[in-house]
């Protein structure tokens, strides 16, 4: 087991590994730097400002020598600075990695109880007129472009209703009032886009849930139970339910990902403040150090949770061992 | 759960507007801003922030005139107050400043001209990656007596009709940022990364404006509070706090919502503000919105390398193929105000004198007589061809530009009709300004704008000597590649005269040149908006780079 | 589906049922029993002929994607435009040009007839360029001429009915919604078939051949797999091609960010199938008919192509389908922010790309082509659900 969890934590990093410099050198071959833009926006500067400029970022040098002083200066624990908010990466990067945080697990708990829910749920009648109609609802979720729900939220629930917030992460001037008023307030600018980028994951689940319980459901042990005299509920709940959680625990890890990734638009759309915007703005804004660690640590974080989930999946099923 | 349904409660019972106070106003602005520090800032929004923290020597104010802020009064050679010297064969200026007297740091420590000379030695600093350093550059040296520590002296390394403009010449409070620099001065950034402005952006000696920084969010907001110490007029106004809302489309809602009360010059899109206009009337909302010409003049560049734009015909066709006043009228509600050259119509050296200017009026078959005569002949698939090849060129401009995307398919389909093939090809700002502008790597038209002072040389646009090439390091913003012998005279000339009458000459003779040549084909000027809470009284917006803020303590809600 | 519960006297449906059907027919009757799989076939299908169709449509409506009309900006659905003089004027030049013996009778009698004033070589022009009541009226006077009746007809397609309104300079949204289906379901088909094949080649590669060729492509594999996808697209479209000298040359011209989002999606959408084909490969190397062809001395590549394609050409058809309506939505994304399809080129995820700063000024611009995404998407994923269902060997129901 042991060796098993550390030959896997040794193959992430690796992968981490090369992907940094993959994706450093793809930088590289984006087009502008920091310098090109400075001059872009300033027509004053001269050409002795450009040379020295380039030489002060060390523009001058090829990419892999620039990766590698870049792994350098990492190494030291430093994250580097930003060029576009010109403070260091680490400022920058700690309360909008919990910002999004917040929000992907908001989403992954909130899209996890309503699907895994109506998933059960039409597992019971399989082929009935509920069944049916969240089929439906679930191919709906899993189409829809959550960008443009979101916009649709907006439109309709700030817009036109006015009941929650257009966009932002909290209100002005919350952070000193008392601790429950600042948590309704997160929470009533969280709702839109939890919504929105919820709305995939929630059918994916339902699927899930509804074939997993489906199959449990057929298993000789339940007829069992059921044949025991046992309650309705706590058949389904008790014995069912609990077989069928093992295949969801996996689907639940491995969805952080594309949870993650859907935050990027969410986080777009919402101007909510987290790693997913500023992962975008800073590539847009050819932000070099905070594009890459921004980059690196949303990998990093997806790549983790893959490897918990399999390692969960272990002690959730005795059946399979890691030799 | 209580306060969840107040809430809800409150929201339902839009729209209550309360009328903003005194006691706080809330500003959206659109652009991400980075920390204060005047000597590092580049972005527009820091630079609208930062004039209600602090202020500068002199400063171009809303009528286009350059007024002190910190300095009792602007140094002349006619008032005596600055004089031309010859030191080692070259002419050089000495000038006198004088800093207010009641200039003061927000601690209390009075400002001197060693704030002045810090802030240059900082700049000039090889470990400080300062974008521009020509303000500071140009100032050679800074000289006073310890017993007049207000009194200072500049010596200027060159002898140019403007030395006093110096509005981005900001003091650094050495008494604040000097430990800072001599500890960390030595490292490769090390000053900007372990600056006040990073670590502390809330120490009040860091500042000099109307306004101290209470409260600093990057990315989300910033909170002004009243400086004891300022100058001059008490700030009315008791907080102010700019919001970033970075998506313009919600911008409106948050303004309905009371999530902000205004919106800056950096907020709304033209379209965006003419649509709000006329909902604000109709559902009388308690908001004026305000429109003001700027100095920003959108043009579109012409590559003369490319082989069908050389023939200056083909150029002229381009202008009087499209209708710039029905474009202005049908897109911005005539809200912008169509261009004629490169001169903003509220700089001295503005003129529309047909002695000077010439004006291509809008005719398509005007158009089509020239390209005849260019040899461009319409083809059986109705566009122009010579020598076997189509008359066709790329047309770029930043992706994501609403306006400007708007204008190029407008102008697209219009060239179309003369049976010129215009291809769109746009790309996000980075790579546009990062390397197809800058290194001219286009075949055709680029649209994009700047911004200039009023008075200003046109030297960085308009010389042969700034056409970006790999010998120069692609400096130089003369895209076009327009070479013109007597407009570079006249631009080496325009610096070093003193008399205004020949350098308006100068410069009508510029304007002769670029409307003759058409270089570069003038589209409109861009207006600055702004949303304005019915009760806010003495705002005004200033067209120009030194924004609105400049008089933000005269600003009052009643 | 009726023959569900065959009465068994019913001596046809007992033959019927004796006869063997063969796999098409089966395939095919149990996707018939998808109900949605088959509404989503129809609207596929509808769809996909607009597309085709659109010069079709552009030619019989009069409408096209390009032609603007900035007198009528943001207008709502169902609502009249009247087209620009200008448009109305370079219209009538080339009228003049082709006709020019009709011409100078008509502007001849224009000015005859006092319907106008001025130079002769202007009359029509004159005409045609006032108000377009009176211009109407001014070329019904002339009818009766030779070259008149024509004029009129001309002069009807210049008020302009627009369906689902115009955008922010006055394009038809409707024409603009179906050009964009080409691109956007072009893009989402393209990328769907090539990355199919892609994934063919390598999951075959890995399964034929196994050991270390295995395990490095699956290492591969599973690395993309488990990328956040939306972050790697970003960098991969904010790239410059043009910095990469056998690209550019490859992908150059009008279309260059179509091929762009082709290529860039292709990259990282080939893995699912890749794995597919590679399970099924490693358990048919080992059946007896590929022990067959081996012995018969059949090349690899003959294998590959001859007998194992075929065998796993069900599972990867699904696949296709659900990857269209995925490739569809990241190409939407990618233009919603301004990363993709570059105008003037509509796709439907470029007529989102301002869909938010114009929610005041005419929400439909917003709604619409979401809609036709979410119509399209939800189409391709009932059409691979109701595939599946009917291709996998466990679900045959007789």
């Amino acid at each position: 087991m042991l060796t098993y969890i550390l030959r896997r934590v040794l193959q992430t990093l690796v992968v981490i590994a090369l992907l940094s410099y993959v994706v450093f050198t793809l930088m590289a071959l984006m087009p502008g730097d920091p310098v090109e833009m400075m001059i872009a926006s300033n027509p004053k500067i001269t050409a002795e400002d450009i040379v020295r400029l380039r030489e002060f970022y060390g523009l001058d040098q090829p990419a892999w020598k620039r990766y590698a002083n870049w792994v350098g200066t990492i190494s030291q624990g430093d994250l580097g600075y930003s060029r576009t908010y010109r403070v260091p990466v680490m400022e920058l990067m700690g309360p909008r990695l919990l910002n999004t945080l917040i929000l992907s697990v908001c989403a992954l708990s909130f899209s996890l109880l309503v699907g895994i829910t109506l998933g059960v749920l039409s597992a019971l009648k399989p082929g009935g007129r509920l069944d049916s109609f969240f089929s439906v609802f679930s191919f709906a979720g899993i189409s829809i472009p959550s960008f443009w729900l979101g916009i649709m939220l907006i439109i309709v629930f700030s817009v036109k209703l006015g009941w929650f917030p257009a966009g932002g992460t909290q209100t002005i001037g919350m952070e000193g009032a008392s601790w429950y008023r600042e948590f309704f307030d997160r929470g009533w600018y969280l709702v839109l886009p939890v919504m929105s980028l919820s709305i995939q994951q929630i059918g994916t689940f339902m699927r899930y849930a509804r074939s997993a319980m489906m199959e449990v459901l057929r298993l000789d042990f339940i007829r069992t139970a059921k044949a025991k005299g046992l309650s309705r509920g706590r058949v389904l709940w008790k014995h069912a339910f609990r077989n069928a959680l093992i295949p969801l625990i996996t689907i639940a890890a491995l969805s952080l990902s594309n949870v993650f990734s859907g935050a990027i638009l969410t986080e777009t759309v919402f101007s909510y403040q987290g790693v997913g915007k500023l992962v975008y703005d800073s590539i847009i804004a050819n932000d070099f150090n905070v594009a890459m660690v921004s980059f690196i640590i949303s990998v990093s974080m997806v790549l983790m949770m893959n490897l918990v989930a399999d390692i969960l999946y272990g002690f959730a099923d005795p059946r399979i061992s890691y030799s | 759960m209580k306060y969840l349904w107040t809430c809800l409660a409150m929201s339902l019972a839009l729209p209550a507007f309360a009328a903003p106070d005194n006691s706080e106003l809330k500003i959206g602005i659109s652009q991400e801003f980075e920390n204060m520090n005047p000597l590092i800032m580049s972005m527009m929004a820091t630079t609208y922030m930062s004039r209600l923290v602090g202020r500068a020597l002199v400063t171009l104010d809303a009528d286009n005139r350059w007024v002190p802020q910190l300095a009792k009064d602007i140094p002349s050679l006619e008032k005596g107050t600055a004089k031309i010297v010859e030191a080692g064969g070259k002419k050089k200026i000495v000038a006198h400043w004088e800093i207010l007297d009641k200039a003061n740091w927000g601690d209390g420590t009075p400002m001197t001209c060693a704030d002045f000379a810090f802030a240059r030695e900082v700049a000039l600093s090889p470990t400080v990656s300062v974008g521009e350093r020509e303000t500071f550059g140009l100032v050679e040296k800074i000289d006073w007596d310890p017993k007049t520590p207000k009194k200072c002296t500049f010596t200027y390394e060159k002898a140019r009709w403007d030395f006093y403009q110096l509005p981005q010449f900001y003091p650094l409070p050495k008494h604040v940022e000097g430990p800072v620099f001599e500890k960390y001065g030595k490292q490769k950034e090390g000053y900007e990364k372990n600056s006040n402005y990073v670590k502390a952006p809330t120490t009040p000696g860091l500042y000099n404006g109307p306004y101290v920084i209470s409260e600093v969010k990057l990315g989300d907001h910033v909170t002004f509070t009243p400086n004891a110490h300022f100058y001059g007029e008490k700030a009315k106004i008791r907080k102010i706090i700019v919001k970033l809302i970075s998506n313009t489309g919600t911008m409106e809602a948050n303004l309905r919502s009371g999530t902000i009360d205004m919106v800056s010059s950096l907020g709304l899109a033209l379209d965006q503000a003419i649509a709000f206009e006329k909902k604000a009337k109709a559902e009388a909302l308690p908001f004026t919105v305000l429109y003001t010409p700027s100095s920003t003049y959108e043009h579109i560049d012409i590559n003369l390398d490319t082989p069908a734009l050389k023939d200056v015909r083909v150029r002229k066709a381009l202008l009087h193929g499209i209708n710039r006043e029905d474009l202005v009228k049908a897109l911005f509600e005539g809200r912008q105000s169509a261009a004629y050259h490169f001169i903003s119509p509220k700089d001295p050296w503005y003129t529309t004198d047909p002695g000077y200017v010439t004006t291509y009026r809008y005719s398509k078959r005007l158009a089509q007589k020239l390209l005849d005569e260019a040899g461009w002949k319409v083809g059986p698939d109705g566009y122009r061809v010579k020598d076997g090849k189509r008359l066709s060129f790329v047309f770029m401009t930043t992706s994501g530009n609403k306006t400007r995307e708007l204008v190029q398919t407008y102008l697209q389909e219009q060239w179309k009709q003369l049976g010129i093939e215009v291809l769109i090809k746009n790309e996000p700002a980075k790579v546009f300004f990062g390397e197809t502008t800058r290194k001219r790597k286009f075949a055709g038209l680029v649209m994009f704008a700047w911004v200039s002072a009023p008075e200003s040389n046109p030297r960085s646009t308009l010389s042969s000597k700034s056409i970006p090439s790999s010998k120069n390091g692609w400096a130089g913003q003369n895209i076009s590649g327009w070479v013109n012998p007597e407009v570079d005279q006249a631009i080496e000339a325009i610096d070093l005269e003193f008399d205004a009458k020949k350098r308006l000459q100068y410069a009508h003779e510029l304007q002769k040149h670029y409307t003759a040549d058409v270089p570069v084909l003038p589209m409109f000027y861009r207006s600055d908006i702004s949303v304005i809470p019915k009760n806010l009284k003495n705002y005004r917006m200033t067209g120009h780079q030194f924004a609105e803020t400049n008089e933000a303590e005269k600003w009052t809600l009643e | 589906m009726s023959s569900a519960n065959p009465p068994v006297n019913d001596t046809a449906t007992m033959q019927r049922m004796e006869q063997a059907q063969s796999m098409k027919a089966i395939v095919f009757r149990q996707f018939l029993d998808h109900r949605l799989a088959v509404v989503g076939a129809v609207i596929i299908a509808f769809l996909l002929t607009t597309a085709l169709c659109a010069p079709l449509i552009s030619a019989l409506t009069g409408l096209s994607p390009e032609s603007q009309n900035v007198g009528a900006r943001y207008l709502l659905p169902f609502q009249k435009a009247v087209i620009p003089s200008d448009q109305r004027e370079i219209a009538m030049e080339q009228w003049i040009n082709a006709h020019p013996g009709e011409a100078a009778v008509l502007q001849k009698a224009l000015i005859e007839r006092n319907l106008a004033t001025g130079d002769e070589e202007e009359a029509l022009y004159d005409v045609v360029t006032r108000d377009i009541v009176e211009a109407k009226q001014g070329l019904q006077a002339i009818r009766d001429l030779p070259g008149g009746d024509e004029l009129v007809k001309m002069s009807q397609g210049w008020e302009r009915f627009h369906v689902f309104g115009t955008d922010e300079i006055g394009r038809d949204v409707f024409i603009r919604l179906i050009y964009g289906a080409r691109v956007s379901i072009g893009v989402g088909l393209l990328v769907a078939f090539a990355s199919g094949m892609i994934g063919f080649l390598i999951g075959s590669l890995a399964g034929f051949y196994g050991g270390l060729i295995d395990a490095f492509l699956m290492r591969v594999t599973d690395a993309l797999l488990s990328l956040p996808i939306f972050p790697v697209l970003i960098v991969f479209a904010a790239i410059d091609l043009n910095k990469i000298p056998w690209l550019s040359s490859l992908i150059g011209g009008e279309h260059e960010s179509i091929f762009k989002m082709v290529m860039i999606l292709c990259l990282f959408s080939w893995m699912t199938v890749a794995r597919l084909v590679r399970g099924s490969i490693l358990s048919l190397r080992e059946r007896e008919f590929i022990l067959a062809a081996r012995t018969l001395g059949a090349r690899d590549r003959t294998i590959i192509a001859r007998h194992l394609f075929p065998n796993v050409i069900a599972p990867m058809i699904v696949a296709i389908t659900l990857g269209v309506g995925e490739s569809i939505l990241f190409e939407a994304a990618l233009s919603f922010l301004g990363l993709g399809i570059m105008p003037p080129a509509a796709s439907w995820g470029n007529m989102l790309n301002n869909a938010q700063e114009v929610i005041y000024n005419n929400i439909w611009l917003a709604v619409l082509p979401g809609l036709m995404i979410l119509i399209t998407v939800v189409s391709f994923n009932f059409l691979g659900d109701g595939l599946q269902d009917a291709m996998d060997p466990k679900s045959i129901r007789r």
